[in-house]
């Protein structure tokens, strides 16, 4: 296994605060919401996994070694599966999981009974290929079929927040951060001199 | 955003567009600087390697004799520089199709200046450029028969970005890096296609916002899938490591990005890009 203070990108001196500080960005960072619905989710796990390992194998290199004790680190539920009753589609949802879209838009493509789930199920392909338009469009319809089912309202809402996501520190809309940062730029480099090319 | 910028990181960005130019002058010829531009100096910070020191030197610029600069130069570099060159030939090329045999002598005129340069990357890129004209036919394909769908007609150009960078051996790394690139290039086409909105409108030019809107107001639908397209684009990014460069490219992803495409939407973009970059205020 990796060092766990590189996998947090801290110092191994570093202090219990400034480790659960780089533990908590960095799940912040990889957590399940921000991947929802995203192709690259089981990285995102993966990671997550790593960060979680690495938080609890220095907790316990700090405590003495000795007992396990509990745990502080961040665990997630593991994503929702919502089941399906239609078989077609419960193999459909199987086949997008394991990232053949191909295959899933050839079966889709061959019902011929085009439910709500089925419009999900199309909006789903389309979101993971990239095509989010498209994507949208299928959800919407989704949604209008079948109002009141949870995971067609989730997917929908996710892309009309314009899509899940972390903003990391200093990335945020706080404008005196920006100013202060200008002034020092400002002051620190000879940008309008004649060294610029 | 020049001014969120560490100066650490504005000297990086600035070496790694120098050492473009001069990387492109060396490889294909003087005429090669001539289609340099910022979107590919983005692509070369990221094909950057994470670690290691890079390779620095000062030297003077060709265009300004009397400045000094810093240059970077590394491999990646020497791809980027190479793939800018075959993008902007077959981008010439694809206007003169487009034109009519007058309207189109500036175009045929550049095309036939950096040819020489093109041959040269062409040759050692061949599956690049393999992947760039059968992608730009494919989207010319799409225009002939008037493609109303935004996703089909962006997916061409998002493929062709997706393909500048090379395969590795690490599959999770490619997986990112492909669907940064991806999105990245959904952006600049679909972007590219609203700020063409108002010429193309009253030119009859193809536009694929013009055929799937009609005439309804889009840009609240429009920047939506775009913000869609960005947070793709920063999920991936958080999954590959750029070390060095890391700063350098979350500062283009979640202020550059998003500036640009305000500035397209409220149309203050076309005065935006004309100002010099490094003396800019923005």
């Amino acid at each position: 296994m990796n060092d766990p203070y590189s996998v947090l990108g801290v110092d191994p001196g570093a202090s219990d605060d400034e480790i659960k500080k780089a533990y908590r960005e960095l799940a912040r960072k990889y957590h399940p919401d921000n991947y929802q619905n995203n192709p690259l989710a089981d990285l995102a796990e993966e990671k997550m996994k790593a960060v979680n390992e690495a938080y609890d194998a220095i907790q316990k290199q700090r405590q003495g070694g000795g007992s396990s004790g509990q745990s502080g680190s961040y665990r997630p539920q593991g994503g929702y599966s919502a089941q399906s009753s239609n078989p077609t589609f419960a193999r459909i949802r199987s086949v997008i999981s394991a990232g053949d879209l191909a295959q899933a838009e050839r079966l889709l493509n061959e019902v011929s009974d085009h439910s709500a789930e089925w419009y999900f199920l199309r909006g789903t392909v389309a979101y993971r290929k990239g095509w989010l338009d498209e994507a949208m469009q299928n959800y919407q319809i989704a949604c209008q079929m079948d109002p009141n089912n949870m995971e067609y309202r989730q997917a929908l809402a996710m892309m009309q927040r314009g899509g899940a996501g972390f903003t990391p520190y200093g990335y945020s809309s706080d404008l005196s951060d920006c100013c202060t940062t200008y002034l020092c730029l400002r002051c620190l480099c000879p940008l309008d001199g004649g060294l610029c090319c | 955003m020049r001014e969120e910028l560490k100066c650490r990181d504005f000297d990086l960005y600035r070496a790694t567009y120098c050492g473009l130019c001069r990387t492109m002058r060396r490889r294909c010829g003087i005429m090669a600087p001539m289609v340099l531009n910022f979107d590919f100096t983005f692509l070369a910070v990221m094909l950057a390697p994470e670690k290691g020191e890079q390779l620095t030197y000062c030297h003077r610029c060709h265009i300004w004799p009397r400045r000094r600069c810093m240059c970077c130069q590394s491999p990646a570099l020497e791809l980027a520089a190479d793939e800018s060159v075959i993008l902007a030939y077959w981008q010439l090329r694809d206007k003169v199709q487009d034109e009519t045999f007058l309207g189109g002598l500036g175009h045929r005129f550049f095309a036939l200046m950096l040819r020489s340069a093109y041959r040269r990357a062409a040759a050692r890129l061949p599956s690049f450029t393999e992947a760039v004209t059968r992608q730009l036919s494919a989207l010319h394909g799409l225009e002939q028969e008037n493609c109303t769908s935004l996703d089909r007609a962006a997916d061409t150009f998002a493929v062709l970005l997706r393909s500048a960078v090379p395969c590795s051996q690490d599959e999770a790394k490619d997986r990112a890096m492909g669907q940064l690139l991806y999105h990245l290039g959904r952006w600049i086409y679909l972007l590219d296609a609203r700020d063409d909105l108002e010429e193309d409108r009253t030119k009859g030019n193809y536009n694929p916002i013009l055929l799937r809107y009609g005439q309804q107001p889009c840009d609240e639908q429009l920047s939506l899938t775009l913000d869609n397209s960005l947070s793709l684009m920063r999920a991936a990014c958080g999954l590959l490591d750029f070390g060095r460069q890391t700063q350098l490219i979350e500062n283009v992803l979640y202020l550059g990005l998003p500036l640009v495409q305000r500035a397209v939407f409220d149309g203050s973009w076309k005065q935006l890009k004309k100002q010099k970059i490094w003396r800019n205020k923005i």
